[in-house]
């Protein structure tokens, strides 16, 4: 469960790291849309590059984005099939038995994995840069214009932090709770069904009174604190936009720009 | 046979750009049939080190042997179930490993696991809840009806009911008042005692780990910087000094005693001994 990448933080320190969460989430909302506007082989590999030159900045290894790409392999293969069935548009590129395939769908194949393949590296960049609660912080931000229709963005962010928050807790619990039952002969690989029943149920019914225990300790440090749902807050750590920041969203709406220009021109 | 860590090394998040080596190629040899104590301070490797003892943990590099089993690093494991009956790990907080409808079947459940039919698990089990001293009263309750105390006790019975040869405990007594910990702890001792279990305990209470342990190993960043006997280690203010840790009470209290001009020898590590040690200077 400690190997999973995609959405993982990597508390180090860089360029990338430095910048405002609210930065980056704007950035990463015009990056996703630069990535699904264009046609042209060109403007992927512009933004592959300038991507390379980011994740470099955030000293993320290449290792770590091909990892984070191995879940997406079995959807890739069954995208690659399901095109090859149904596209026949375009020359012949070559034919299985009677079975011709199309040279679009394999086109069209490859359009929708690079993009899938930016669109994850793009999201790993900005979770992987970012502390966890900094990006609510930024999410909050982000919901602020629509408090104006009652929208309770406080009440929203911080659920969302206090769950971000409470993730590395619960993995924690399960691999103590998965440990005292492994000690005790429950093996969670292998066995039959009704083993296998018995083992989930040993770790799913610890884990739920754990959680539930956690989270009236939780509600009660709150209030004790003075927490009040809805009050006014003010903040200890106050985010202030600076001129790398404004850069980086710069360089971001042009990145957006060229793509959209380049379905007229190119 | 002692248990021998051979140049053992344990990395988590190994080729993350945080890797971090636990533990730096340790070599340690555990006497057999004592009691031995695990300190160090928070982050030095304990419960790393210990969580290898029954394979929970596999070393990346080095080997460990355990009984009659040889754990290396980067090989398959095959005898995890025999391993995990033979050595009982007791984890801190074991409460929470507590999930069945009633006491019984939760103590049983280890037994089950490890192909004792269910009659006998259920004796063992019985005979386990009645080592930790809970009464027949409770056996079909919820375990998670239970005050903490007691829970933990139903936990540890889970353990002992797969009656394991070796028994490593991860600070056994952490949130439990002093009466309870010193029952818990008694317990254990008695067992090392009288049944020849060889028994490993991770502490931070030092008073706790000079009264009952025999040898005691000492981690700091994932390095052995102590393996020796209880007494030796105590007994050396200079040590004591270098590793950060208080002095037990009793040692200070002896060691006025000793000012004072009584003659008293390092083995009086309780009160009684003190005064028995005492009282034939007094006649005399």
């Amino acid at each position: 469960m400690s190997n999973l990448v995609f959405g993982k933080y990597i508390p180090i320190d860089s360029l990338m790291h430095k910048l405002d969460p609210r930065a980056k989430l704007i950035g990463l909302f015009l990056m996703i849309a630069a990535v699904f506007v264009p046609k042209s082989w060109w403007i992927f590999l512009l933004i592959a590059l300038l991507l390379s030159i980011a994740l470099l900045l955030a000293k993320i290894g290449i290792r770590m984005i091909v990892q984070s790409f191995k879940p997406m392999i079995m959807m890739m293969i069954f995208l690659l099939v399901i095109n090859s069935l149904t596209v026949r548009t375009g020359d012949i590129l070559f034919t299985i038995g009677t079975f011709a395939v199309y040279k679009d769908a394999i086109l069209n194949t490859m359009f929708v994995i690079v993009r899938l393949l930016l669109m994850i590296s793009i999201t790993t960049l900005l979770t992987a840069t970012t502390n966890p609660l900094d990006l609510t912080l930024g999410i909050e931000w982000l919901l602020t214009p629509l408090k104006v229709i009652h929208f309770p963005a406080h009440e929203v962010a911080m659920m969302v932090s206090i769950a971000l928050r409470f993730i590395p807790t619960i993995i924690e619990e399960t691999m103590r709770i998965m440990n005292a039952q492994k000690s005790r002969g429950v093996d969670f690989e292998n066995g039959k069904l009704s083993e296998k029943i018995s083992a989930i149920l040993s770790l799913i019914v610890p884990l739920f009174s754990v959680a539930f225990e956690r989270a009236y300790e939780l509600a009660d440090a709150m209030e004790a604190r003075g927490y009040v749902p809805g009050a006014e807050r003010t903040r200890y750590h106050v985010l202030k936009f600076r001129f790398l920041d404004f850069l980086f969203m710069f360089i971001c709406t042009a990145i957006l720009a060229v793509s959209i220009l380049s379905r007229f021109y190119l | 046979m002692p248990i021998r860590f051979k140049a053992l090394s344990h990395i988590y998040n190994k080729d993350m750009p945080y890797a971090h080596k636990a533990l730096d190629h340790i070599d340690l040899d555990i006497r057999e049939g004592v009691i031995t104590a695990v300190i160090g301070e928070t982050g030095s490797g304990k419960s790393t080190l210990v969580e290898h003892l029954n394979a929970l943990l596999l070393p990346d590099e080095g080997s460990l042997e355990i009984l009659d089993y040889e754990i290396k690093a980067n090989e398959k494991q095959r005898f995890l179930k025999p391993l995990r009956k033979d050595v009982g790990l007791v984890f801190q907080f074991s409460e929470y490993q507590l999930f069945e409808e009633t006491v019984l079947k939760d103590v049983a459940f280890g037994p089950m696991n490890f192909g004792y039919s269910k009659e006998e698990a259920l004796k063992r089990a019985a005979e386990a809840l009645k080592k930790v001293k809970v009464s027949e009263d409770h056996f079909d309750v919820s375990p998670l009806e239970l005050s903490g105390g007691q829970k933990r006790r139903v936990a540890i019975a889970g353990i002992l009911a797969c009656d394991p040869k070796i028994i490593v405990l991860d600070e056994p007594t952490a949130g439990l008042d002093p009466k309870g910990s010193k029952e818990i702890i008694d317990l254990f001792v008695s067992l090392s005692r009288s049944e020849g279990k060889t028994l490993i305990i991770v502490s931070h209470d030092n008073e706790m780990v000079y009264n009952y342990t025999d040898d005691t190993v000492v981690l700091s960043h994932g390095k052995i910087v102590y393996h020796g006997p209880t007494d030796e280690l105590f007994a050396d203010k200079e040590k004591l000094k270098e590793f950060n840790m208080l002095e037990p009470q009793i040692v200070t209290f002896r060691n006025e005693l000793i000012e004072k001009g009584f003659v008293l020898s390092r083995e009086a590590r309780t009160l009684e001994q003190i005064a028995s040690e005492i009282a034939k200077q007094v006649k005399r």
